[in-house]
């Protein structure tokens, strides 16, 4: 059992930089948590003050109902793995995964029992008398993963460990990952710029942007329902459409085309009756149709799928449409595209727009 | 349970860990005779009484020393990766340990001859006891290293055949 809570976590270097503002987080027993947001933004900070490896300026960070703000790293209770693996050259696979234990003055065969279990749920049972240069990146991870496993933490620690494997490997890495916390039901915190790391991995993920939590949610409610125009605009590949339109009537109007709001949109916009928002349209959630003609300046062709750049008429307003099926658009013909789905977002804050105002 | 009364699991494992853990103890062992024999070799050049040491007994006793310290460091990286084999070298090495004995100190502690107008044994009593310390503990490091060595790769051999007939 492992509730790890964050309540108003500031982090402020000594000369005076804050990369961490009013952080607070509940992360429940067994969950699995990812930490999202562009490199800068503070996430790597978050999880290195969790660990111990930074100090707290400000807030309290609490485990188990324990404030362990001052407890140094060693006595936490967590297990960090690295994006760098942090392996021991010299020692074997079996040995790296013991060390943390034997250090510990833990009997052999204790440790041996747990190597082994470890070994045996990350497939690394034939590597343990090899060395870690022996290995490729992706095996290299999971001893890193192996050597926390073993000391059975109360919270594993993951900063982007899948940075430095290719994108093949990265892949099948993350479902392992995903596979050991069905497997451990463990308490994970885990950090990683990747947008597709976080929707597929997380049970809630934490999107911050410049040292500010944006928005906490399951992967779904950020794809869906993103708090605002950052949130909308990083979670998603490729990025959402954002459009400056004015409500009028029942109509948006933007820089060349117009596009009817539903009864329900018109209610959601209720109170925005002539101002201009910002509107977000997701590439998936176009379709071929008559509402918005774009003149094409790519087609990429993905199988499945094809991606489709252009321009809003002769505007130069960007647009990025993913269509279903195999496309042929060549550059310079007139694609006609109708929407699905319309974000709204308040042109001042930058905030979602929701039924409720 | 204590930890000295081990149970049938507990010797399992211990076979077990076998296949991933080196043979630290009986290279450590290794090195302490190797350790004792250059205590040996330091006290018995150290002694002024070159009329009776410079003789050819005292010429391959320098070159055993050093055919010595090269086979036991050898053996002692090969135990390390349970090479049963070995057992047998350091068995050996460890027996010419105990036949040194009786080579030079003892006779040397036998023998009377006028040293500094004096007559007196060529070795003194504390030389000799100190000696032949040096020779025991040195001769029984290699000798519990042989036979551990020899358990433990007997026990490795036999686990890993019960392994593979597991896997067939």
């Amino acid at each position: 059992m492992a509730e790890l809570s964050l309540q108003h976590i500031d982090k402020i270097y000594d000369n005076n930089v804050q990369a961490v503002f009013d952080f607070n987080l509940d992360v429940k027993d067994g969950e699995l948590i990812v930490l999202v947001g562009p490199s800068g933004c503070g996430k790597s900070t978050t999880l290195r003050m969790v660990a111990g490896l930074e100090d707290i300026s400000n807030g309290k960070l609490f485990l188990d109902g324990k404030d362990i703000t001052q407890t140094p790293a060693k006595d936490r209770d967590m297990a960090m793995v690295f994006q760098n693996y942090a392996l021991y050259g010299h020692m074997t696979i079996y040995e790296n995964m013991a060390f943390s234990l034997t250090l510990r003055k833990e009997n052999p065969n204790v440790i041996h029992k747990k190597v082994m279990a470890a070994a045996e749920i990350l497939g690394l049972t034939s590597q343990l008398n090899k060395k870690p240069a022996q290995l490729s990146g992706g095996q290299r991870q999971r001893v890193a993963m192996g050597r926390s496993i073993v000391r059975t933490p109360k919270v594993f620690l993951f900063d982007e460990p899948l940075s430095n494997l290719d994108a093949k490997l990265r892949g099948a890495t993350r479902r392992e990952i995903l596979l050991l916390h069905k497997r451990l039901q463990a308490t994970m915190l885990y950090v990683t710029h990747d947008q597709t790391e976080a929707l597929t991995l997380a049970d809630r993920i934490v999107c911050m942007s410049m040292g500010h939590v944006q928005q906490v949610g399951t992967p779904l409610e950020l794809y869906d329902s993103p708090n605002n125009v950052f949130v909308a605009s990083f979670i998603g590949l490729p990025p959402m459409n954002f459009y400056d339109v004015k409500v009028v009537g029942k109509e948006l109007q933007g820089n060349g085309f117009k596009l009817a709001l539903t009864d329900e949109e018109k209610a959601t916009l209720n109170g925005y009756e002539g101002k201009e928002i910002t509107l977000g349209v997701r590439p998936e959630n176009f379709t071929e149709g008559s509402d918005i003609k774009v003149t094409v300046t790519n087609n990429e062709n993905l199988g499945m799928n094809t991606l489709v750049y252009g321009n809003v008429g002769n505007t130069g307003v960007k647009v990025t449409a993913k269509l279903k099926g195999w496309k042929n658009f060549k550059v310079g013909d007139t694609a006609g595209f109708s929407v699905m789905r319309k974000h709204f977002f308040d042109k001042e804050t930058t905030n979602a727009i929701r039924g409720d105002k | 349970m204590s930890r000295f009364v081990k149970t049938e699991e507990d010797k399992l494992i211990s076979r077990d860990r076998m296949r991933f853990v080196k043979n630290s103890a009986c290279s450590n062992l290794c090195y302490l005779a190797l350790l004792f024999d250059v205590f040996y070799f330091v006290l018995l050049y150290r002694q002024d009484v070159a009329s009776y040491y410079y003789t050819v007994q005292i010429g391959a006793s320098i070159v055993y020393n050093l055919v010595f310290m090269l086979i036991v460091f050898m053996c002692s990286e090969n135990v390390k990766h349970y090479h049963k084999n070995y057992s047998y070298v350091v068995l050996a090495a460890g027996i010419m340990q105990i036949v040194r004995i009786f080579v030079i100190p003892t006779r040397a502690h036998n023998t009377v001859m006028v040293i500094k107008e004096v007559e007196q044994a060529v070795m003194d009593d504390w030389t000799y006891t100190k000696a032949v310390v040096y020779l025991v503990v040195s001769a029984a490091a290699l000798i519990i290293s042989a036979v551990l060595n020899y358990t433990r790769c007997t026990a490795l051999e036999a686990h890993v055949k019960s392994l593979e007939k597991t896997n067939a």
